[in-house]
Parts: C-alpha cells; sequence; structure tokens
C-alpha cells in the first residue's frame, strides 16, 4: 500500500492476525519448561508481619521471598522513587503488597499449597481516604503527616488579588478510583536464555522494566532482556505495574535457576493492581463586582496510596493542569500526594491531568450556574492563547485553536439552540469542556531523563527495519511509525519492519507513556528516514540513529516547576447530551460531539479510534465506574461489579479535528492518546447537573447518585459557599 | 473422572479423554491449542472467550466440556477463515475495528452471529448484538460501523 | 476428598434414576453455577459433590401453548429462547431479553435462574407477577407450585432431593390486562446486573374500578417481592391520587433493600406512581414506561389480540 497523504487511513498491521486469533498474547506461549507461580500478598491494609506458616514443600516446590535477595542487592522496585519494596518485609502498607512467590511445576499442587499458607499479622489502623490519609489516622506512617510529595505554584499575587475581590467563594471537586480493565490481564515470563534473564511480558515500558528490577540482583540492565509480547490493553496499568510482577519472578528465577511464569486472574488483577489516583481539589476563587474572576487558589490532593512511586510526576501534571484552558490574572495551585493504605496509584491514561482538568470544568460551571450564566459564556472570558502565561509562568508556544473548534461542536450538536430549550431540571441537559494535555515529559525531560534514541536499519533486500522501544498496546504505533518511514522513504508501508521490542535488539526510546510516542519518537523516526533517503540508492546495508534534541529557548527549572512545561499540547472541546428518567435516574447519553487538536493527523482512522475510546472511557470514569475501597479493600473485584461501558451505552459520535501543525513533530503531529480521556467527563456531568438542575461536584455518579441528588441536591443556582 | 468427549471443533471430529466437568474454555486452549479463544473476565462477562455452540454465540467459560458432547463448536480462527468471516475480519481491518485486539476474536464471533440471523441488521441491532462483548479500547463506534460494511461487502451472501 | 463424578444422562428418565439414587448438584446452562465454583484458569472447577450436567436433555426443553390457554416453558429454554418466542407472556420476554450478555442467554435457563433464587435473578420477577407455577418431577411422580411459594428465601428453594424442574406455567399473559409495566435499572443499559426492576399490570372492569392490579419488584430484600395485600388495596377500587399513595406506602413497607436504600425505595415509588396516573388517563399504548421517550432497544414488542 503507497501511502499519499500521511492522513489517509491504512489497513494496521496487526489488525488480521488480532481477528483470526493468532496474535500472540503472554498466556497464549508455551512455557512449558517454565514454573508455575502464585503470588502471596498481604490481606490486611495495614500491619506488622508476625510469622508465616510455610506449608512443607514438596520437592520442585520453592517460597521466593526478601530473604532471597542476594547480597548487594536491593528490595525496591524503581519505578521513578525507589520506595515501592518488590517483596514486604516487616510491615505492610496496603491490602494486596507482595509478601512471596510460591513456585513450582503443577498448578493444582501449587493451588493447594497456596491456600494452606497463613499469615499473622499485627493489625494496625489503615487510613484509606484522603482525609483519613491527611488526619494521619492510625498514625502517619510516611513522614510525620503522611504527606508523600509536594509542589506549589503561583502566577501573579493571589493573596493581594484576594484583597481586592468582591467575594470568595470556596469549592470541593473529588473524583474516585479508576481501574483500567484492559481486557487483557496482567501476565509474564521469566526464563534464563544464553546467560540471560529473559522476560516475555505483556507491557508497556520494557526498557522501565529493567531498570526497575536490576537493583535486586545488583546487576547491570543489560543482563536483562525484556520481550514485549502483543498487549491487550494497558491505559497506563502496564506502564509501571509490570515491575511488580517481573521483580518477584526475578529473584525467583535467580533462586530456582528455573524458568517462571505468572498470570493473574481477572479477580487477582483488579483487587491487587493499580488504580487511577482519587483526588480531592478545593478551590478558593475571588470575583469583582461584575463575577470576573480576579484570582483563583487550588489545593490538590492525591491519593497516592502506600508508596510513592511514580506519584510525584502524577502529581505535577496535576498541578500544570488545574488552570485547565484558561489564562486567569492571579492562580495559584498546591499539591500533596498523600499517603494512604491503598493499593499503590499509578498512571492512568491523562496522568494526573484528568483529575484537575474535571475539577476546573467543573468549578467554572458551577461558578457561571451560580450567576445565572450560560456556563460557555462564562469560560469564554479567559480562554488562554498563543503567548498567554501557563501555570508554570510559561508561555503557550503555539497556536490555541479553540474558537475554532468551539465553531465546529456548536454546529454540529446544535448547542446553543438545546441550551435554550432545555430549561434546567427539565430531564434534559447539555454540557460543553474544554481540555488540553501537555505532550510527552514535562519541560526539558525528554532530553535531560529520558534521551530518546531511535535507530534505522535499511536491508540489502530494501526492507527498512525501525529499532525502537515503543510499543503496540492498541493504540496504533505498530502502524503510525511504520507509516512515517514508509512516507518520507517513499517505500510500501509493507517494506518497513517494526517488531514488538527486544530490548536486546533496540535502543532506549523512552517509554510509551505520556502520548509521547508520536510527537517524540515519531519525529526522531522522521529525522532518520530523511537521513537514510539521502542515502538510500547508495547504499545496500546501513543504520541510521536519532536522538532527542531539545529546542533552544525554551527553559524549565525542574527544581522549582517554573517555565515551558510543555512545547505542544493537544486541545480539545467535547459536547455531551443527557436524558434523565424521572422515575429512576438513569441517565441516557443521546449525543456526543467532539473536535481536538491534534497537530496534523497521522491516520485518520487510528486518531477516530482513540477519540472514540477516550471519550468513552472518560463519560465511564464520572458515570458508572465505581470502585470503592472499603476499609481497605476494593470492593469491586470482578467485571460485573466494576462497571465500564458497553455497546449499548453510548451513541456513535460526532468527531472533528482542526489542523494546527506542530513545529517538531513528525507532519506536524502532536500527542493525542491522553487529551482524548481529559475531558468528556466534566460535559457529560456538566449535562447532567443542568438535566437535573442540581449541582454535582462528585464523581463517579451512578443512577443512585443521580436519584439521591434529585431528592436532596444542591440547586444548580445556589450560590457557591462564599468565605468572605 | 476423566471421560470421553466427541464434539466436532471447526469442521473436524474431535474425541478427547477429560474431566467433563472442564471448562470448554480451558479444554479448548490447553488441550486443543485453540488459542484465539481469549480469557478476559472468567465470569461470562466480557465475551473475550466467546465461540459458537451449534451456530449460537456461548461464553466458553461457562460450559462445562460435558455439556458439549455430540455437539459442534466453531472458534474465530476457524470462522475468520470461512467466505462470511472473511468478509468480516476485513471489514475489522479495513474499518479501524481493532485496537489491542484482545476482545476481537469474541467480537467477530458476536457479528457473525448476529449477521447469520439478521442480515441487514441497523446499527441499533448491531449495537445489540455486540453488547455482551465488551472492548475497552475502541468506544465501539468503528466496530458497529465495520460490520455495517461487512453486511455491504457481503450483500447477498448473509441470506444464505 | 470423596470422589467427584460428573453424569451426563441421555434421557429425562435417566436423570430421574440417577437424582433417585445420588445426591448430584444439577448443573443446566452453568451459568451460575460454573462462575460459583470456578477455579485457577486450567484447573477443574471446584464442586463440593457429583455433578449432573443436564444441558441438553431434549425432553425439558421447548414452549408450547397447553390445553388450558397457559404457556409452558421447557426449564431447559435459554433466555434468548424465551425472549424471541412470541408466545411467551410480554414480561417474562422483557426479562429474558435483558437478562446477562447475548452469549450467557443462549446458556442460563429458566429452571436455572429460579433454582439459584437470587433476589437479584431476572426471571423470578414477571413469574411471580404472573402467578406462574413450577413443575417438579421425581421418579415417584409430578408436583406443581407457586414459582412464588418454591423460591423460600435467599438462596433456597423448596426442591426435593430427587427432585428436577421440569416445567414452568405461566396462567397469564399482556392480554389478561389493559395496561403493562416492566422496568430494568441495571448497572448499565446492557450486560447488567438489576439494581431494581419492577413489573406491574393492571385491568379496568366497568367504570373506572381496577378488576386486576400485580405488582412485583427485584433486587428489593432477600427475595422478588409480591404482595396480595398491597395490590388488593387497589383491586375494587377506582385508582385516585389517595389510593395511588397508599399502595405506594403499603409497597415502601414491603420491600427491604439492604443497599442502595434511597435509590431503591424511591424509584419504586415514583414507578409505581408514574404507573397507575397513567392507567388512570387510558393512553393509547397499553405499554407504560418510566417516562414517555423512554425506549429500550431490541425489547420485545408486546401482543396483546386475542
Amino acid at each position: 500500500m503507497d501511502i499519499n497523504d500521511i492522513s489517509t487511513a491504512v489497513r494496521r498491521v496487526d489488525a488480521l492476525e488480532k481477528c483470526s486469533g493468532t496474535a500472540k498474547y503472554v498466556s497464549d506461549y508455551d512455557f512449558n519448561d517454565c514454573l508455575w507461580s502464585k503470588m502471596i500478598r498481604s490481606s490486611i491494609p495495614r500491619g506488622i508481619i508476625k510469622n508465616i506458616r510455610i506449608p512443607t514443600l514438596p520437592d520442585g516446590y520453592f517460597w521466593v521471598d526478601y530473604k532471597d535477595i542476594p547480597k548487594g542487592g536491593k528490595n525496591y522496585l524503581h519505578m521513578i522513587a525507589t520506595d515501592w519494596k518488590c517483596f514486604a518485609e516487616h510491615d505492610v502498607r496496603y491490602t494486596g503488597e507482595t509478601i512471596a512467590l510460591l513456585c513450582g511445576p503443577d498448578k493444582k499442587i501449587l493451588e493447594d499449597l497456596y491456600k494452606q499458607v497463613e499469615i499473622e499479622y499485627e493489625e494496625l489502623e489503615p487510613a484509606v481516604t484522603i482525609d483519613e490519609g491527611l488526619n494521619c489516622k492510625g498514625g502517619a506512617f510516611v513522614n510525620d503527616n503522611n504527606i508523600h510529595c509536594h509542589l506549589k505554584l503561583q502566577v501573579g499575587d493571589v493573596d493581594s488579588a484576594f484583597k481586592k475581590a468582591d467575594r470568595i467563594v470556596t469549592e470541593t471537586i473529588e473524583t474516585g478510583f479508576q481501574e483500567h480493565v484492559y481486557l487483557e490481564t496482567n501476565g509474564a515470563c521469566c526464563k534464563i536464555e544464553n546467560n540471560k534473564y529473559v522476560f516475555y511480558v505483556s507491557a508497556q515500558c520494557p526498557f522501565y522494566i529493567r531498570k526497575s528490577i536490576a537493583p535486586l540482583l545488583n546487576i547491570s540492565p543489560d543482563e536483562i532482556i525484556v520481550k514485549q509480547t502483543v498487549t491487550g490493553g494497558a491505559f497506563g496499568g502496564k506502564e509501571h505495574f509490570p515491575d511488580v510482577l517481573c521483580g518477584p519472578l526475578l529473584v525467583a528465577v535467580h533462586k530456582i535457576g528455573k524458568g517462571v511464569k505468572l498470570f493473574f486472574t481477572r479477580e487477582e488483577d483488579m483487587e491487587n493492581s493499580v488504580k487511577r489516583h482519587p483526588s480531592k481539589v478545593v478551590f478558593k476563587t475571588g470575583l469583582d463586582k461584575n463575577g470576573n474572576i480576579l484570582a483563583m487558589e487550588s489545593k490538590v490532593y492525591y491519593n497516592a496510596g502506600g508508596y510513592l512511586s511514580s506519584s510525584f510526576v502524577v502529581l505535577q501534571r496535576g498541578c500544570f493542569h488545574v488552570s485547565g484552558c484558561y489564562e486567569f490574572p492571579n492562580f495559584s495551585s498546591e499539591g500533596f500526594g498523600v499517603a494512604t493504605n491503598t493499593f499503590p496509584s499509578c498512571a492512568f491514561r491523562g496522568f494526573g491531568a484528568p483529575q484537575t482538568l474535571f475539577a476546573i470544568e467543573t468549578h467554572m460551571c458551577h461558578l457561571a450556574e451560580m450567576q445565572g450564566l450560560d456556563p460557555l459564556e462564562f469560560k469564554k472570558r479567559y480562554f488562554i492563547k498563543k503567548g498567554g502565561i501557563t501555570s508554570t509562568n510559561g508561555k503557550v508556544v503555539e497556536d490555541v485553536k479553540i474558537p475554532e473548534m468551539l465553531n465546529q461542536v456548536l454546529k454540529t450538536s446544535d448547542y446553543k439552540r438545546k441550551v435554550k430549550q432545555y430549561a434546567l431540571g427539565s430531564g434534559k441537559g447539555i454540557g460543553i469542556s474544554f481540555y488540553n494535555h501537555g505532550g510527552a515529559f514535562t519541560g526539558n525531560g525528554e532530553q535531560a531523563i529520558i534521551k530518546a534514541k531511535c535507530k534505522l536499519k535499511k536491508y540489502s533486500n530494501g526492507k527498512v527495519e525501525i529499532l525502537c522501544g515503543q510499543t503496540e498496546m492498541g493504540q496504533g504505533f505498530k502502524t503510525i511509525l511504520p507509516k512515517i518511514a514508509a512516507k518520507v522513504l517513499n517505500i510500501p508501508l509493507i517494506d518497513v519492519i517494526y517488531n514488538n521490542p527486544d530490548t536486546s535488539k533496540v535502543p532506549d526510546s523512552g517509554p510509551t507513556a505520556a502520548s509521547r510516542s508520536t510527537m517524540i519518537v515519531g519525529k526522531l523516526v522522521e529525522k532518520a528516514a530523511l537521513l537514510m533517503k539521502e542515502r538510500f540508492n547508495k547504499e545496500k546495508e546501513f543504520e541510521v540513529e536519532t536522538s532527542y534534541e531539545h529546542p533552544e529557548g525554551y527553559d524549565w527549572d525542574q527544581e522549582n516547576f517554573q517555565g515551558y512545561a510543555y512545547l505542544g499540547y493537544g486541545w480539545g472541546v467535547c459536547v455531551v447530551e443527557v436524558e434523565v428518567d424521572p422515575c429512576t435516574g438513569e441517565v441516557t447519553t443521546k449525543g456526543i460531539w467532539s473536535s481536538h487538536d491534534a497537530g496534523h493527523l497521522i491516520d485518520e482512522k487510528i486518531v477516530h479510534g482513540q477519540v472514540n475510546g477516550g471519550v468513552i472511557q472518560g463519560i465511564g470514569w464520572a458515570s458508572t465506574e465505581v470502585m470503592e475501597n472499603i476499609n481497605g479493600y476494593f470492593k469491586q473485584k470482578s467485571m460485573s461489579d466494576y462497571i465500564i461501558p458497553t455497546s449499548m451505552d453510548y451513541p456513535s459520535q460526532y468527531v472533528d479535528f482542526v489542523e494546527n501543525p506542530y513545529k517538531w513533530g513528525p507532519f506536524g503531529a502532536k500527542g493525542m492518546g491522553e487529551l482524548v480521556f481529559n475531558g468528556s467527563g466534566a460535559a457529560y456531568i456538566d449535562a447532567l447537573s443542568r438535566a437535573i438542575g442540581k449541582r454535582i461536584s462528585s464523581i463517579p455518579c451512578p443512577t443512585e447518585k443521580v436519584m439521591e441528588y434529585m431528592l436532596n441536591g444542591k440547586d444548580i443556582k445556589d450560590s457557591l459557599n462564599i468565605c468572605r | 473422572m476423566i471421560k470421553d468427549i466427541d464434539f466436532i471443533l471447526n469442521g473436524k471430529k474431535v474425541t478427547i479423554k477429560v474431566n467433563p466437568l472442564s471448562r470448554l474454555l480451558d479444554v479448548l486452549r490447553d488441550n486443543l491449542n485453540c488459542k484465539d479463544v481469549k480469557e478476559g473476565c472468567s465470569e461470562g462477562e466480557c465475551g473475550a472467550c466467546s465461540v459458537l455452540l451449534d451456530d449460537r454465540i456461548v461464553t466458553s467459560c461457562l460450559i462445562p466440556i460435558g455439556a458439549v458432547q455430540n455437539h459442534e463448536i466453531k472458534t474465530s480462527n476457524y470462522v475468520t477463515s470461512t467466505e462470511k468471516g472473511k468478509i468480516i475480519a476485513e471489514a475489522f481491518a479495513d474499518g479501524g475495528a481493532v485496537q489491542c485486539g484482545f476482545c476481537i476474536p469474541g467480537m467477530i464471533i458476536a457479528a457473525y452471529d448476529l449477521l447469520s440471523r439478521n442480515s441487514n441488521p441497523t446499527e441499533e441491532e448491531i449495537r445489540l448484538g455486540i453488547s455482551g462483548n465488551i472492548c475497552r479500547c475502541t468506544g465501539y463506534d468503528l466496530i458497529v460501523s465495520s460490520i455495517r460494511l461487512a453486511v455491504e461487502r457481503g450483500g447477498d451472501i448473509w441470506k444464505k | 476428598m470423596e470422589k467427584i463424578d460428573c453424569y451426563i444422562p441421555e434421557t429425562l428418565q435417566e436423570a430421574l434414576e440417577i437424582l433417585h439414587r445420588e445426591d448430584v448438584i444439577i448443573l443446566a446452562g452453568g451459568s451460575d453455577l460454573m462462575v460459583f465454583h470456578k477455579n485457577e484458569p486450567s484447573l477443574i472447577p471446584e464442586f463440593e459433590k457429583s455433578v449432573m450436567i443436564i444441558r441438553n436433555l431434549n425432553e425439558l426443553k421447548g414452549i408450547r401453548i397447553n390445553s388450558n390457554g397457559e404457556c409452558e416453558i421447557g426449564a431447559l429454554c435459554t433466555s434468548n429462547e424465551i425472549a424471541e418466542s412470541t408466545i411467551v407472556p410480554w414480561h417474562l420476554r422483557q426479562a429474558a431479553s435483558r437478562m446477562g450478555a447475548v452469549g450467557l442467554r443462549n446458556s442460563a435457563t429458566i429452571g436455572g435462574n429460579i433454582a439459584n433464587a437470587s433476589p437479584k435473578g431476572d426471571m423470578p420477577g414477571p413469574l411471580y407477577l404472573l402467578d406462574a407455577r413450577v413443575k417438579l418431577t421425581s421418579l415417584n411422580g409430578s408436583r406443581e407450585m407457586l414459582v412464588s411459594d418454591f423460591i423460600i428465601k435467599f438462596k433456597s428453594i423448596d426442591l426435593k432431593k430427587d427432585e428436577l424442574i421440569t416445567k414452568i406455567i405461566i396462567p397469564y399473559s399482556e392480554r389478561d390486562f389493559d395496561y403493562i409495566f416492566w422496568h430494568k435499572v441495571g448497572t448499565r443499559k446492557s450486560n447488567a446486573i438489576s439494581k431494581i426492576t419492577v413489573g406491574m399490570a393492571l385491568k379496568f372492569a366497568e367504570d373506572e374500578i381496577v378488576k386486576d392490579f400485580r405488582l412485583s419488584a427485584t433486587s428489593t430484600g432477600a427475595k422478588t417481592n409480591r404482595n396480595r395485600d398491597v395490590e388488593n388495596l387497589l383491586i375494587g377500587s377506582k385508582i385516585t391520587e389517595e389510593n395511588i399513595s397508599r399502595v405506594i406506602e403499603a409497597f415502601d413497607q414491603v420491600i427491604s433493600p439492604r443497599a442502595m436504600p434511597v435509590f431503591r425505595r424511591e424509584s419504586t415509588k415514583r414507578m409505581i406512581r408514574r404507573f397507575l396516573s397513567q392507567c388512570l388517563l387510558h393512553p393509547e399504548s397499553r405499554v407504560i414506561d418510566t417516562y414517555d421517550s423512554y425506549y429500550v432497544p431490541g425489547s420485545p414488542k408486546p401482543v396483546f389480540n386475542i
């Protein structure tokens, strides 16, 4: 297939093998020579391990725990921070914390042994919610205040502006846990091949795994080879989390000298895996006599769980995005990563941005409604533009096409007519949200931390192989990257080879995360292909390599979080229309319209699919996806308890884009995989609260909560709490 | 307790010695190497393990193999090799229906089951037909339009 | 561990003989039992005693109208077979058509759903509402009883060790009523467990007097709720605001939802009020739902022509 326009859809390279079922996911391999394993986990949220009774193990069965970490090895998983232990030693901080790995050749015998394991604890009182964490319920277990991490940002001078305010209002917006529910549960196998530890694993970031677990044996990451298997969905849930499987497997294989495999059942995966951070954002907003915003203060609390791991970076992104698509004259945000006795929270599509974007959008709606204004008209006053100052005192580098995007969705959704027609509380409602997502790692992180490299190799038969660590997990990268190379080199797509990464064969191009793959690695491939093109017909077999260079003049101070946090943002506008059953509170979504700016699209169909999936996942988060943690235990353990959308829940979406080529992206493309999640929840809740005429300030909001709002909720037009 | 179970798998008669209470899903994957049948939820909720039992869609995680004695099972790998199944798979590929792919073998079974009972379904009927198959990636829109594409491409073939 | 056996009888007679001599778990479609007894992948599901798989007993399949005009449904009819049959009463077709996932509906049987006796089960609601009976058969003969008596309480049924549910007999259908109502609030639009389901039916006599009124609710207590005293508050009277309130308040005393009580009680009240106040208006549509534009795609249409 020749590629004319880079945006024109091509057939995904992996589509047919996935249809026939021949694509091999990790549980489809035989691994017959490997032992089975079961994870032994903490059954309590907080306490001290007093005694472990291990049943008598038959020959060939092994108990592997922290004592098996060799001298010089370190009992932690390196997931940005290094506090998350591979195996619990003395105390446990959350239900599901890994204590040991039980390994053996027969699954049935292993299961019977597993049931005989008895662990005695001295139980301590757990802190589960953000408030309980902050109040140090049961005593602080991180620092002296249960604050894992903290940051503070300010634009202008909020305190002085508050003094001039006519009134100051406060509001708290909350969001809950969200479970990824990748259709393929976590699984990994570690074997010894040619004296190296070789992992086959369903994962987003093969190089992260090496780096994270090598300290366990005090070996070089090069002693570990990670081969990504076809990955059945990830959404952030396989960014760092596979380390939690691979670490114990590495120690086990080191001890036993034989391969070991570990696969999670759905129930096991739901109860014992990372989730999206629950959040609480407390706004304090100063208004002038005319209701204009003079200053806004935001305090952002994320429930980080038992260990810090990656939460500080998630919290940073949350704080950077809490001003949304707006520029306020004075604005501050302060973030707190709160330690609790829940499973450590981690990456999930949006990486901290969706929580604060939901909060600011919802707060803006409420500020408008209490003044009798249409939320759209109110929000319009503050849209940020090119050159506008961001929450980190940087500037927006690119054109902001919100007005164009807004025009598109207003037209397709017939928003204005419907707003007039559907009275507040009439049972029908339409809502709108604006959102963005900073592409790639923050600031100069791409250059300072990631240092992405990528290679292109030409073979004598004219085929070209892309060598990089980026993974396909459903988002289409296995098609996107070859398409970029094929287009530049003007060769058929079929002549570009791009295998699932094997860390011994490809350079580290950084994680497949942070909406960076197309934007950063896609650009590296484009650059490499351009270099290759010059020599293409002259040389038979050769390699070119490119590495990331940060454009000059866009500085970032990582100590104080000041400067250009992101060079390119994706932008989005979403409109949702709902109808509420007056008898039952059931919500029917009648329409979803969106427009996104993802620069220049690499493949219309792939991007379309990302929008559809992200938008629905976002509405799911805001509506039916209830994940409760009761006293330290997740209550929803199965796919019949945790309610994700089916094909019947939402209508076909109307999807639009604006063209806004990004200077530093391949063919002008920007990141968009997370962007498309970031705003639909707020639009849905805006529509729902207008339909029932009540103010909704926390999600998820399933049917029973809608009914409770209908009965006892605050009127949408009531004033927010006035604190002065 | 091992019994001989005979059934027709993907057009061929098979006899296996197995505990009749084993899940059809496990027998297909472990004993008969049908790795195209995926396990997503283990409770009949997600549809990833869907197969055709006497040409109707069932979730193979809920069926003991003993209940399949003398019946006929088809999995997606076989279905996509038939004339009709090929049309569905090609439409899925061209229509952007496939992302992570884990739900797709089951989804193909659902589409096949639907089109064999309704040769010209509306969007609503398609959504209903695949409502037992959960996909976390696509938001379903491109799966729905791909099934429509298969209807159009197949034309009269769906009436056969 | 005692030996677990598995029987796969080919005839009803054979099945009854096995039941007569052995203590077995009866496995029909498997949609509940296989989940309840599930094990790790690749390991045999763990049953505490021997199992008899009856999924393929043809004698327990088929749907027909008997000589009394009652609908007789074989205990092994699946949800999809019931949903697709036009001779099955409308309330039951509604319930069957929205039970679980499409693939599951080809396994799940009506007999199994009754025997499971879950307060969230989809089938018992309509069966209570329409005075359906179960037929229980053993080598010693048969007996029949109301489904509402057969289900004793949460997960408990009046089935003797040697008996098999062979048939469900439903004496009433939508044709016996002027107005009908069935609404399931699921956890989502499809593939859903009931958060609350309310079924109603009403027939007028002369002069606006209510001749028959029925009301059932599932997911509102330890078992499906139907209470004739509540229904009798309306039967023989006219529908008035006062009577509606009396019915609502009386039924609120009958139900005992533990989780989500505010939602379950309030939505039950609202659905009853909606149905009765609509009946009063004698709308053209004999199917009344929670609000006018409500429509569940793919839901079965009632048959009123007699």
